[in-house]
C-alpha cells in the first residue's frame, strides 16, 4: 500500500515559491491501477517522483508498505527503488552502449546479479514481442521497440509498484495497446500501477482515476 | 554470460566518445611518458656513473696537465684519447703521502679500420703489478692474469670470448669481456703494458700507422687513497708535488655528469609540471563535461536502483580506466622513444648510460602506472562526487 500524508513540494522560481505538489493526502490499496490527469505543468510528474522517492518533498510523508521512505539513508531508499519499484518514463531512457538484453538486465547491477537473470530478461524481450531483437543496440531499434525495451526493463526486478510516466506518449496505436495490455496483464498479478497521462483513452484502462491541476489532487468524479 | 558490473558499464561507457578518450588516454600519455623515460634516463645516467665508478675503482687520475677534459671524455663516454706523460710521474705520485695504491694506464687510439669495431676505440694498457681496475675483474673471472697477445675487452666491443681482435698489426685472442658499466670502459680494450709497448714498437713494421709510443710513457696514474686521507688535500698534495700533471677525482667526474644532465634534470621537471597539471586539468573538465551531458542517464541509473555511492565509483572508475590507459601508452611510447634515441640523447648530452636491472625498470612501471591511476581518481573527484550528489529528478528533468 502506498499513502502519501500531507505531501508537498515547492520550488524557488526567482523571488517566488511554486507549489508543484500541494498537501496532497492519498492512499492506493496494493494491487489497484491508478491513472492521473492533468495539464502539463500541473504537478503530475513531480507527485509521481515524489512517490518514488526519486525527489524529497518539502513537507509531508512518502510511506510504502509501512516505511516511510524519507527515513531510509540512501543505501536504503536506493535498495527499495531497485527491488519495489519499476518506473517508466516518457522519453526513451535506453543506454546507448548496451544492447537490448543488457539494458533489460541492468538494474540487476546494483543487486549483484543472479544466474537467472539473463533467461528472465530473454522472456521479458519475449514479452514485449522483442525476442527477435535482442542483440539490438538503441541506434538499431525504431522509438516504439525502444520503449518496449524500457517497459521489460520495469519489470525486470518485478517491482510491487510501477511508477508510469506517460508510458505511451508519441507511440503508435498498436504500440501503446501492446503496452496497455502488458501493464494491465501485470496489474492482474498484484502489481500497483500508477500512471501519468494526457491520454483519457489510456486513464480509463485503470480502475481509480484521479486529477491534478495546480498541485492539488483530486478524484476524477468528483 | 557476461556480468554487468560496475567495470564493464565503466568500459561501455568510454566507447561513446571514442576521440574524447583517445585525447584523454593520450594526454595521460603525454604526461607519463615524460615522467617515464626521463626518470628511466637519469636513473640510467646515475646506475651507469655507481657502475662503471666502481670499475673505475680509483678516488683519483693523474693525467698530464692540459688533458683533464678529454681525460674525462674517455672515461665517461669512451671517447677515444692519446696523451702521454714521462712513467717517472708514477713513482712520484707513490711517494706521496695519503697514497695508497697507484697504478699507470696507456692510452691508445685504435685505428678507424680495426676489425671489431666501427670507428676508433680506447686502447688501454694496464700494469698488471699494481693494476686494480681489470685485475680484479681477472681475478675472478679468469683466475689468471693475461697472457702476452691477449685482451679483455669491454661490453661494447663486437668480439667474443675466445674470438680475435686486430690492432695497428697484431692479432689478440679476447680473454674475456667485461660486465657493462655504460661508461667508457664499455668501449675499451685491456692489454698489459708490456703488450701495448711491445704493439707500438712492432707497428712501424706491420701497421699502416704506426704508433709514436715508447716504453716509460704512460697516459695516467690511477690512484687509491688511503682511508684517512682527505681527497681534496691529496689532490693539493699531488699538484704540488707533481708538477706538469693535472687531477681528475672521482667526485670531479661524478659532478661532470651531474652538471650535463642537470639542465635537463630542470627542463624535464618543469615540462613534467605542466603537462601533469594540464592533463588534471583535462581530467577534470572532460569529467565535468562528462556529467552534464549524462545527468539524465544518472538519474535513470539512481532510478533503477544504483546508490550514490555506485554512481561515483562508475565515474571514478571510467577516469581510472582512462587514466591507466594513458599510463600504459606513456610507459610504452615513452620507453621506446628513449630505446630509440638513446644513442643520440647520451652523445648529444655526453652522458654515460646503462639500463636499469629489471627490478627497478618493473618499480618505475609500477610508479607510472600508480601515479596516472591517482591523478585520474582525484581529477574526477570533484565531477564524481558531483555526480552522485544529484537527485535523480532533477537530473532526469535537467538532462530532458
Amino acid at each position: 500500500m502506498i499513502v502519501l500524508k500531507d505531501l508537498s513540494k515547492t520550488y524557488k522560481v526567482g523571488p517566488s515559491t511554486v507549489r508543484a505538489v500541494d498537501k496532497v493526502d492519498l492512499e492506493i490499496p496494493r494491487g489497484q491501477m491508478v491513472s492521473i490527469v492533468g495539464h502539463s505543468g500541473s504537478g503530475k510528474t513531480t507527485l509521481l517522483s515524489l512517490m518514488g522517492g526519486l525527489t524529497k518533498p518539502s513537507s509531508g510523508r512518502v510511506i510504502i508498505d509501512d516505511i516511510n521512505i524519507w527515513t531510509l539513508s540512501d543505501k536504503e531508499i536506493s535498495k527499495l527503488r531497485n527491488e519495489k519499484i519499476g518506473f517508466s518514463f516518457q522519453f526513451a531512457s535506453l543506454f546507448p552502449t548496451l544492447n537490448a538484453l543488457d539494458n533489460v538486465r541492468l538494474p540487476t547491477t546494483f543487486s549483484g546479479g543472479q544466474p537467472t537473470d539473463h533467461n528472465r530478461a530473454i522472456e521479458l524481450l519475449k514479452l514485449v514481442g522483442l525476442e527477435d531483437r535482442i542483440y539490438s543496440y538503441p541506434g538499431q531499434l525504431s522509438g516504439g521497440e525502444q520503449r518496449r525495451v524500457a517497459l521489460a526493463r520495469t519489470l525486470m526486478k518485478e517491482p510491487r509498484l510501477i511508477l508510469a510516466d506517460e508510458p505511451t506518449g508519441d507511440l503508435d496505436e498498436d504500440t501503446e495497446a501492446d503496452i496497455l495490455d502488458i501493464l494491465k496483464r501485470i496489474n492482474g498479478e498484484g502489481v500497483t500501477i500508477v500512471l501519468v497521462t494526457h491520454s483519457r483513452a489510456v486513464a480509463s484502462q485503470a480502475q481509480r482515476a484521479l486529477r491534478m491541476h495546480r498541485g492539488l489532487l483530486s478524484e476524477e468524479s468528483e | 554470460m557476461k556480468r554487468l558490473g560496475l567495470l564493464y558499464l565503466a568500459a561501455q561507457n568510454l566507447r561513446r566518445k571514442p576521440f574524447r578518450s583517445f585525447v584523454t588516454i593520450a594526454i595521460v600519455g603525454l604526461a607519463a611518458g615524460t615522467l617515464f623515460s626521463a626518470t628511466l634516463l637519469i636513473g640510467s645516467v646515475d646506475r651507469s656513473l655507481e657502475v662503471g665508478m666502481e670499475r673505475l675503482g680509483a678516488d683519483l687520475l693523474v693525467v698530464p696537465a692540459g688533458y683533464q677534459e678529454s681525460g674525462q671524455a674517455a672515461l665517461i663516454t669512451g671517447a677515444p684519447t692519446s696523451f702521454y706523460m714521462d712513467a717517472g710521474i708514477l713513482n712520484q705520485v707513490k711517494n706521496i703521502t695519503g697514497v695508497n695504491q697507484a697504478s699507470p694506464q696507456l692510452f691508445i687510439e685504435s685505428m678507424v679500420s680495426s676489425q671489431c669495431c666501427t670507428g676508433h676505440v680506447q686502447l688501454v694498457g694496464y700494469d698488471p703489478g699494481s693494476d686494480f681496475v681489470v685485475s680484479p675483474w681477472l681475478k675472478d673471472n679468469l683466475q689468471r692474469s693475461l697472457n702476452q697477445n691477449e685482451v679483455v675487452i669491454g661490453s661494447l666491443i663486437l668480439a667474443n670470448k675466445g674470438e680475435q681482435v686486430h690492432f695497428y698489426g697484431h692479432s689478440f685472442d679476447v680473454a674475456g669481456v667485461l660486465d657493462a658499466t655504460g661508461m667508457g670502459v664499455d668501449e675499451s680494450v685491456f692489454m698489459s703494458l708490456d703488450t701495448a709497448y711491445l704493439m707500438a714498437q712492432e707497428s712501424a713494421q706491420v701497421a699502416e700507422s704506426p704508433l709514436d709510443v715508447k716504453p716509460g710513457q704512460i697516459s695516467s696514474v690511477l690512484v687509491k687513497k688511503s682511508p684517512d686521507t682527505n681527497v681534496d688535500q691529496l689532490t693539493q698534495r699531488i699538484k704540488t708535488n707533481v708538477p706538469g700533471t693535472t687531477i681528475i677525482t672521482a667526485n670531479e667526474l661524478s659532478r661532470s655528469v651531474t652538471d650535463r644532465i642537470s639542465g635537463f634534470k630542470r627542463g624535464f621537471i618543469a615540462v613534467d609540471a605542466i603537462v601533469w597539471i594540464m592533463s588534471l586539468l583535462t581530467i577534470a573538465a572532460i569529467f565535468s563535461m562528462i556529467v552534464n551531458e549524462r545527468q539524465r542517464e544518472i538519474g535513470l541509473l539512481r532510478a533503477m536502483g544504483s546508490s550514490r555511492r555506485f554512481v561515483f565509483r562508475l565515474m571514478l572508475a571510467e577516469a581510472v580506466f582512462l587514466t591507466a590507459a594513458g599510463g600504459i601508452a606513456g610507459i610504452f611510447v615513452g620507453g621506446a622513444a628513449l630505446f630509440i634515441f638513446k644513442a643520440i640523447i647520451t652523445s648529444s648530452l655526453g652522458i654515460p648510460y646503462l639500463w636499469p636491472p629489471l627490478l627497478t625498470f618493473v618499480k618505475l612501471m609500477v610508479i607510472t602506472m600508480l601515479l596516472s591511476i591517482v591523478s585520474g581518481a582525484v581529477a574526477s573527484l570533484y565531477p564524481a562526487l558531483s555526480s552522485s550528489r544529484l537527485e535523480p529528478y532533477a537530473a532526469i528533468r535537467q538532462g530532458e
